[in-house]
């Protein structure tokens, strides 16, 4: 769904999107996180998930998976990079939407997300995002970007835990 | 479990400390989650309930229907409106079809989140896995 342009000396066109912006897809960051018993908690209780399974040792001890695991889309918790305030655009947005394009109003759109396996507490997971599109639609009110994020995240022996593609749309 | 069994629907009022909670978990600071007056001045009614925290409601309705017994393999959706605090939920799904995966039943789901005033708030669909009866 990568929209390509014309390259072109004259303004760009309304639907156009910047060289700078499209250069940047497919560039892949990567970070490594450890997985806390608390990290799960809070993950839990944020998202209103009571299970004892995702908090209370014992009873996940004795449960099928035999420890503490996290709800299905936890990983969403390790998606966005912790960078200093000063490095996120003024609205506080993700930096993983920090795409040089016209438009500044950011808001989430939809996912596609897949899961291999739930996360265990105690395991280190490896995340790794890159900008898989970017495309433009005309709005009611306006043209509207589409940003596509995908963030892949693997256990410690290279296999895959879960994988999503985020769509966030911005406003001028 | 087969094809057209309604998934039992699930209500969810989200308020201001559980948006807080779920920007906090995922560190996303973006304003329109905590600020009013930012989201105000975005074109907003309220702070907005993130994209994440949806699916994750949309998650709670299968895993509660499944319980322990089986699992969410794929999850996809896409928000429709902008969902606020205070305003109630109904997360509802409903399963389109079945099919195997060696001794795996593989149910596919479509999934809908209403708002209270009927709107349509988010569109989802899911492909979830229990253990065979071999």
């Amino acid at each position: 769904m990568t929209q390509s342009t014309t390259p072109s000396s004259a303004a760009p066109a309304a639907t156009e999107l910047p060289e700078e912006a499209l250069a940047l897809i497919g560039v892949k960051k990567t970070r490594r996180v450890l997985v806390t018993v608390r990290d799960i908690k809070r993950f839990a209780q944020a998202i209103g998930e009571r299970n004892p399974v995702h908090y209370d040792e014992e009873y996940a001890r004795c449960s099928r998976h035999g420890t503490i695991v996290a709800p299905p889309l936890f990983c969403q918790s390790l998606t966005f990079d912790d960078v200093s305030p000063s490095e996120l655009a003024p609205d506080g947005s993700p930096v993983e939407l920090n795409v040089p394009i016209p438009a500044q109003r950011a808001m989430g759109g939809g996912s596609e997300y897949v899961i291999h396996r739930l996360v265990r507490a105690g395991e280190t997971l490896t995340v790794t995002s890159q900008l898989k599109s970017l495309y433009t639609k005309q709005g009611k009110n306006g043209l509207l970007y589409f940003i596509v994020v995908e963030t892949a995240f693997t256990d410690e022996r290279g296999d895959a835990v879960a994988t999503e593609n985020a769509t966030y749309i911005k406003r001028v | 479990m087969t094809p057209t069994t309604q998934i039992p629907e699930l209500e969810i009022t989200p308020d201001a400390m559980q948006i807080f909670m779920f920007s906090a978990v995922t560190w996303n600071r973006h304003h329109i989650h905590y600020s009013k007056d930012a989201a105000l001045a975005e074109g907003h009614q309220d702070i907005v309930v993130q994209r994440a925290l949806i699916g994750n409601f949309l998650a709670r309705l299968l895993t509660d229907w499944l319980g322990d017994s089986g699992e969410i393999r794929e999850l996809s959706w896409k928000v429709v409106h902008s969902a606020l605090p205070g305003k109630k939920l109904r997360c509802q799904g409903v399963v389109t079809g079945e099919s195997r995966l060696g001794s795996r039943r593989i149910l596919s789901c479509d999934l809908k989140i209403v708002g209270a005033e009927q709107q349509t708030i988010a569109t989802g669909a899911a492909r979830v896995e229990l253990p065979g009866i071999d």
